[in-house]
């Protein structure tokens, strides 16, 4: 098993009596593309820093590449791409003429880059502009340019669809989930727009109040949450009585036309079969069935609103 | 990585390009001035050139080119972290000394360059413009004549870079720069009022003397107190930017 790109153990920062990241522990592997998620001011973008050498750690210890942050920052970041709260450049230049400055930085062939890194975002032919005369969302994609420079293994971008249309966010999703499949890279990236990181992330992390809730694959979180069942039946109190015999769910609401709506904690396979064969053999004809789980915004709201969640689904990496 | 530092600093339009064009316009003024004042009244001022250009041209660059100096290396100290640009040399992997230390030469090779036109142009309309024998002009004078315009500019360039280092944001950057430079420099002068040793180690004192004033410090303390100076002030900037947390 590959080592992990990423290895937080026990990270606090404070800043003065305020703890903006409290006791923060976990690993990302290589190749995978993780969410990173939380409620304004809950400390994702104070970690970030911390991850990247920005920011020093009150305690605990920062591994990137198996490098430790901040003592061997420079080794760390070496195939590290980055964009911080937002894309910052200098506007009196060209987008081209700003990559040429952060090239001349990064050392190495990164300056060789730059025409690649251009038009793998889609702007070459803007790139003799200047910066001020760029759309946030062109500003958004130069900032991902100027991160590929290094070649990067990781890629550590800090809320990266801000400011860009329907469209340009279809765009980039599939932009990062290229970096991911066809390079090989991993990407770690924090974001609001959670129908989007569920679309985009293999794993997902959410940290509330500066502390990490959970932590696990997108399938495990999004199975941890409720789940409900519709059901159309042609008798909807006998099925009532025989749903609540079971056990298996926590709250029947009854609408219009024999229709029925069961809520109750991971209705998997084997529950589902055995809610429709308890039904049938109880003499209830079934006409309609239909299971939906909670969307990870639904069971985002649920965790950072201070639900309490099974300790089971907690840290299930 | 001063190459990149420096198309940073000379792209700043205002700063550095206007800057340029400002002390270049007040020396061509000091030759227009020079060249009617003679077309007016050539027995009085029988040279065009000469002595009496070069002061002038001396004069124009040492006044307005330190101020487009201080004005360049502050806004050199602050820019990055003011525009939030600071934070993506970091994380290039770049160390932070080595930022800062490109930004030192790159800042003293701006501040060389916006005054090459300026000085160049004083220097060879001196030389070349019509002057009496009495006017005329040593190669001593002449390198004093660079020497002097170059290093009060390059020195309050590097002290403002200093003092701009320590500021988050441009505006009190350039303004305490400024103020330190041209308000608060010459007021130290009044240490002489209590010791003559410790007004000689003042910066204009020491700049004074290694620029060819006959008073102070030997001409080799001179210049390792204007050293001390500016690496005082550099040292400070570069220990925050070694701390800070972008």
């Amino acid at each position: 098993m590959a080592d992990p790109i990423i290895t937080l153990d026990g990270v606090s920062k404070t800043f003065g009596q305020t703890q903006a990241v409290v006791d923060v522990s976990f690993e990302v592997m290589p190749g995978r593309c993780v969410g990173w998620l939380g409620p304004n001011g809950s400390g994702k973008t104070t970690l970030i820093r911390c991850m990247l050498g920005l920011a020093r750690t009150t305690t605990g210890t920062i591994t990137v590449r198996g490098h430790p942050i901040p003592g061997d920052v420079r080794q760390a970041l070496t195939r590290v791409g980055a964009i911080v709260e937002e894309p910052r450049f200098y506007p009196y230049l060209s987008g081209k003429a700003n990559l040429e400055v952060a090239a001349r930085f990064v050392g190495g062939d990164a300056g060789s880059r730059i025409d690649w890194a251009l038009g793998r975002v889609d702007l070459t032919d803007r790139s003799g502009s200047k910066v001020k005369e760029y759309s946030l969302g062109m500003r958004q994609r130069l900032g991902v340019a100027r991160s590929l420079l290094n070649d990067p293994e990781l890629l550590i971008l800090d809320e990266p669809s801000n400011g860009l249309d329907p469209a340009g966010i279809v765009e980039f999703r599939e932009m990062i989930r290229s970096f991911v499949e066809h390079d090989g890279r991993t990407v770690f990236i924090s974001s609001h727009l959670l129908d989007e990181v569920q679309k985009m992330a293999d794993d997902i992390a959410i940290v509330q109040s500066g502390k990490l809730v959970l932590h696990g694959s997108v399938e495990q979180l999004v199975a941890g949450g409720r789940q409900s069942m519709r059901l159309r039946v042609d008798d909807p109190v006998r099925a009532e009585e025989t749903l609540y015999r079971l056990g298996l769910v926590t709250s029947i609401e009854q609408g219009l036309h024999g229709s029925l709506e069961l809520t109750g904690e991971r209705i998997d396979d084997a529950k589902a079969i055995l809610i429709t064969r308890s039904l049938v053999e109880a003499g209830v004809g079934v006409i309609e069935i239909a299971r939906e789980s909670e969307s990870l915004e639904q069971r985002f709201l649920e965790i950072t609103s201070g639900m309490p969640l099974d300790s089971a689904d907690e840290e299930t990496s | 990585m001063i190459g990149a530092t420096l198309r940073t600093i000379t792209g700043r339009k205002g700063s550095f390009i206007g800057g340029a064009i400002f002390v270049l316009v007040t020396v061509l003024i000091v030759i227009v001035a020079n060249i009617v004042i003679h077309e007016l009244r050539p027995g009085r001022n029988p040279s065009m050139g000469g002595q009496s250009m070069l002061n002038g041209a001396m004069s124009a660059i040492f006044l307005f080119g330190v101020v487009v100096a201080i004005l360049i290396g502050s806004l050199a100290g602050s820019y990055d972290v003011a525009q939030g640009t600071m934070r993506y040399l970091v994380i290039t992997g770049a160390r932070r000394g080595q930022i800062y230390a490109a930004r030192v030469v790159a800042v003293a090779v701006a501040v060389l360059l916006m005054l090459a036109v300026p000085i160049a142009l004083g220097a060879l309309t001196a030389v070349v413009l019509p002057h009496t024998a009495a006017d005329g002009i040593t190669s001593g004078e002449l390198v004093d004549y660079l020497w002097t315009s170059v290093l009060y500019a390059v020195v309050f360039g590097l002290i403002s870079m200093g003092i701009g280092s320590l500021m988050r944001s441009n505006g009190p950057a350039i303004a305490i720069s400024l103020v330190f430079s041209i308000g608060f420099t010459p007021l130290l002068l009044l240490l002489y009022s209590f010791s003559d040793s410790l007004g000689d180690m003042t910066l204009i004192s020491s700049l004074d003397r290694i620029t060819g004033g006959s008073d102070g410090l030997p001409v080799p303390a001179a210049a390792v107190s204007v050293v001390v100076w500016v690496a005082a002030f550099l040292g400070i900037g570069a220990l925050r930017v070694q701390r800070d947390e972008y």
